[in-house]
């Protein structure tokens, strides 16, 4: 098993969903309504859930702890891609980032779940049941908004320009994923790339969208960071960091 | 008050048989407008109370306690959710409550409208503040309005975990932890303390509704009662791990059994509730901002659904 | 101007297969989809739930005993069409976080018929119970089945909202356990 290989997997993995459920967690008082207040709080709940998985798989592997990977990591490295890192931007953006988001990872996780690298097979058959409720709710609301009134319309049209090409970077293939994928631990890129896209694709249509023409990502390494990582990390690690010898 | 003798006799008698006042029975116009008040001030406290804490999710120190502290402000929108629920069983409607939220009409807990300064902050809001709002939950769980007293049953059930995980903090911080973070703890103290005080309402004797609400059964323990046992809980705890409470006079009466505390600041507390504290303004501003920029989303979703039959109905 | 916080829904939770769906409180929601949804964000943070049912509220027809008591004849002129109506009722006035629970389904020309039927045929006792409501069947929207291991079964895991997972956490019961 190439070793490195799958923690660097399983590492931007978790990095996804640290940064995602960090974005989502702003919104917690600030929804368009008080129920909407306490779903997203649970789906940040749950990415964090995820994250926090995915770094004990790490962990497992050997190096650090968990909360040394999420709190004393610089920007350089972090291994997220940059359509988690954007700014939570209005509720259509926010929910169209999570389900476009959803939709990958329910696909990944039901790969995950017959892993030939029984730790992650476990951790995926936790995760997979609260990603398959998250896409209810991401779906239910993006049809909303998609066939809602004009200016949701535009403001979700306008969401998915910006986002159809950084999600793409989701499914670059990482440093050593093909022997990965040949030892059946995870699956190959492009084919998950393929199954998104076959879901998401008349999903959106039906919801009186329009699939954007660009879907090439500002990059496919995820070494490479937007300008907002940096900020991010450092509301992220503000008190973690006032100290090297404070335990929290 | 106007009321049929003969029908607020037999409301009395109801509730001195321990009763629950049920939706669609008959009460007494100002039974009704008190628990409007009461229950949407609540409802309001717990909406406006999820922004001190909710600040600090984003720098939270650590996994567990980034997840601890959303799942906590997490409860506090639930917990307004069903304080809401209880208050439209009266016959108001959300709408009209955040409209006067918003418009500052209303009146909502007056800790919400101080400032949140170091991490620490969010572990003395679990201990001091959640637990005075225990013992305030705790009696109104005993209340006469039956829906009242349920969404405060279901509160209580899950506020415990709020100052539990507070106080886990506090004793961490204190027994384990750096001198900054000891120092952090005690400035937090220094800030917290009386205002959570304050939290009880005015002294027996400076509160209006107090009778009415007693003979009534919404209140069964006077602010001074609720506010002397609170003290006599909560003070050896703090002291045993070394923190100094910040009043000179307090002090142990042995004959009593009571802690004694100096005077309230009174002068601050009334300031505080009209609106001139330290942070009413910004805590307002973020919630019209909230409510303003969910608009097109609470918009567009009821157009949908207008459009858009259900099938079965 | 106005502001729409979209209508209500009751919001009923089975706990356990074979128990009664109760009423525990209600979600705002656009539409019955979303109301289930918002259910189970709303009231299943926690453990148990099994399934939950939703209706508008204004489907709701509530009687209380004291309403009953002051008009027995409260069914008077309602008869509209037969259809079914799910019952449910309060009957206890002690400490809980529930109201009333579903206590079966008749067929009846209104929903005031509904629960007079109920009343003569022994299934609602004035004398026991404390609320009826009444709820066409077709105002019901249930949650699926097969949903329980995505909507309601994660609470279980998370068990970082339950005081339990705190322990005990006294300064002063720690000394005093420490001395001799």
């Amino acid at each position: 098993m190439n070793e490195p290989a799958l923690q660097a997997y399983l590492l931007a993995q978790a990095d996804d969903h640290l940064i995602l459920a960090h974005r989502n967690s702003e919104w917690i008082g600030h929804a368009p309504i008080l129920e909407e207040d306490i779903a997203l709080a649970n789906i940040a709940q749950d990415e964090l859930g995820h994250a926090t998985l995915f770094y004990d798989l790490v962990c497992a592997l050997g190096g650090d702890d968990p909360d040394r990977l999420a709190f004393w990591r610089e920007a350089g490295k972090f291994r997220c891609v940059q359509m988690v890192e954007q700014p939570r931007g209005d509720w259509a953006f926010t929910m169209l980032r999570q389900y476009l988001f959803d939709a990958a990872e329910t696909i990944l996780l039901a790969h995950l779940v017959h892993s030939s690298y029984a730790p992650l097979a476990q951790a995926a058959a936790k995760m997979r049941n609260e990603e398959i409720y998250h896409l209810r709710h991401t779906t239910a609301w993006i049809k909303r908004l998609g066939l809602g009134t004009a200016e949701s319309h535009q403001r979700t049209q306008a969401a998915l320009d910006a986002l159809w090409p950084l999600a793409q970077q989701l499914f670059a293939p990482l440093p050593g994923q093909a022997d990965l994928a040949s030892a059946g631990i995870v699956p190959d890129g492009e084919s998950w790339q393929q199954a998104w896209r076959a879901e998401v694709r008349p999903f959106l249509t039906t919801c009186s969208l329009t699939i954007p023409a660009n879907d090439t990502p500002p990059t496919t390494d995820r070494t490479r960071h937007s300008a907002h990582l940096a900020p991010l990390l450092a509301d992220l690690q503000q008190v973690a960091r006032m100290e090297q010898e404070a335990v929290w | 008050m106007n009321e049929d003798p003969a029908k607020l006799a037999a409301f009395e008698a109801r509730i001195a048989r321990g009763e629950k006042i049920e939706p669609g029975d008959w009460m007494p116009a100002e039974y009704r407008r008190q628990l409007i008040r009461m229950i949407s001030q609540h409802a309001h406290s717990e909406i406006v109370g999820m922004l001190p804490e909710g600040t600090w999710i984003p720098h939270a120190p650590n996994l567990r306690r980034k997840m601890v502290l959303m799942a906590k402000v997490q409860d506090e929108a639930g917990h307004g959710q069903y304080l809401y629920h209880a208050a439209e069983t009266l016959g108001i409607t959300r709408e009209e409550m955040i409209d006067a939220l918003l418009s500052g009409k209303a009146k909502y807990s007056s800790i919400f409208n101080y400032p949140t300064l170091s991490w620490p902050d969010v572990a003395w809001i679990g201990w001091l503040v959640d637990g005075a709002a225990i013992k305030n939950q705790t009696m109104l769980a005993q209340c006469s309005y039956g829906p009242y007293s349920r969404a405060m049953v279901r509160i209580c059930a899950e506020e415990t975990f709020h100052y539990k995980q507070g106080k886990e903090m506090i004793v961490q911080y204190m027994t384990q932890g750096t001198p900054r973070q000891k120092a952090l703890v005690q400035d937090g103290l220094n800030r917290w303390w009386w205002p959570t005080l304050m939290m009880f309402g005015p002294h027996d004797s400076d509160s209006p509704n107090s009778a009415v609400l007693m003979r009534w059964g919404i209140k069964t323990k006077s602010n001074d009662a609720l506010r002397q046992e609170f003290i006599n809980e909560e003070v050896p705890e703090v002291l045993a791990l070394g923190l100094t409470i910040p009043d000179p006079d307090l002090r142990f009466n042995a004959e009593t059994g009571n802690w004694e505390i100096g005077p309230i600041d009174w002068d601050e507390f009334w300031r505080v509730v009209k609106g001139n504290g330290p942070m009413n303004a910004e805590r307002l501003a973020a919630r019209q901002k909230a409510h303003e920029d969910g608009r097109w989303v609470r918009e567009a979703v009821a157009a949908y659904a207008k459009r858009t039959p259900e099938i079965g109905d | 101007m106005t502001d729409t916080q979209w209508p209500r829904y009751e919001v009923f939770k089975q706990d356990l297969p074979g128990q009664p769906h109760k009423a525990v409180g209600s979600v705002h929601a656009p539409d019955a989809e979303m109301a289930l949804l918002n259910a189970r964000d709303v009231f299943a943070r926690r453990p148990q739930v099994v399934s939950m049912w939703v209706a508008p509220a204004s489907a709701v027809f509530s009687l209380t005993a004291e309403e009953l008591a002051a008009n027995p004849e409260f069914w008077q002129g309602t008869a509209v069409s037969p259809q079914p109506y799910a019952l449910f009722a309060k009957r206890s006035q002690r400490r809980s976080m529930t109201f009333v629970e579903y206590a079966g389904e008749v067929v009846a020309e209104s929903a005031q018929l509904a629960i007079k039927q109920a009343l003569e045929d022994g299934r609602f006792q004035p004398e026991t119970a404390i609320v009826w409501w009444a709820v066409p069947l077709s105002a019901i929207s249930g949650s699926d089945p097969q949903d329980v291991d995505s909507y309601y079964a994660p609470a279980t895991a998370k068990t970082y909202r339950q005081q339990s997972y705190y322990g005990f956490v006294s300064p002063t019961r720690k000394s005093v356990k420490r001395e001799p």
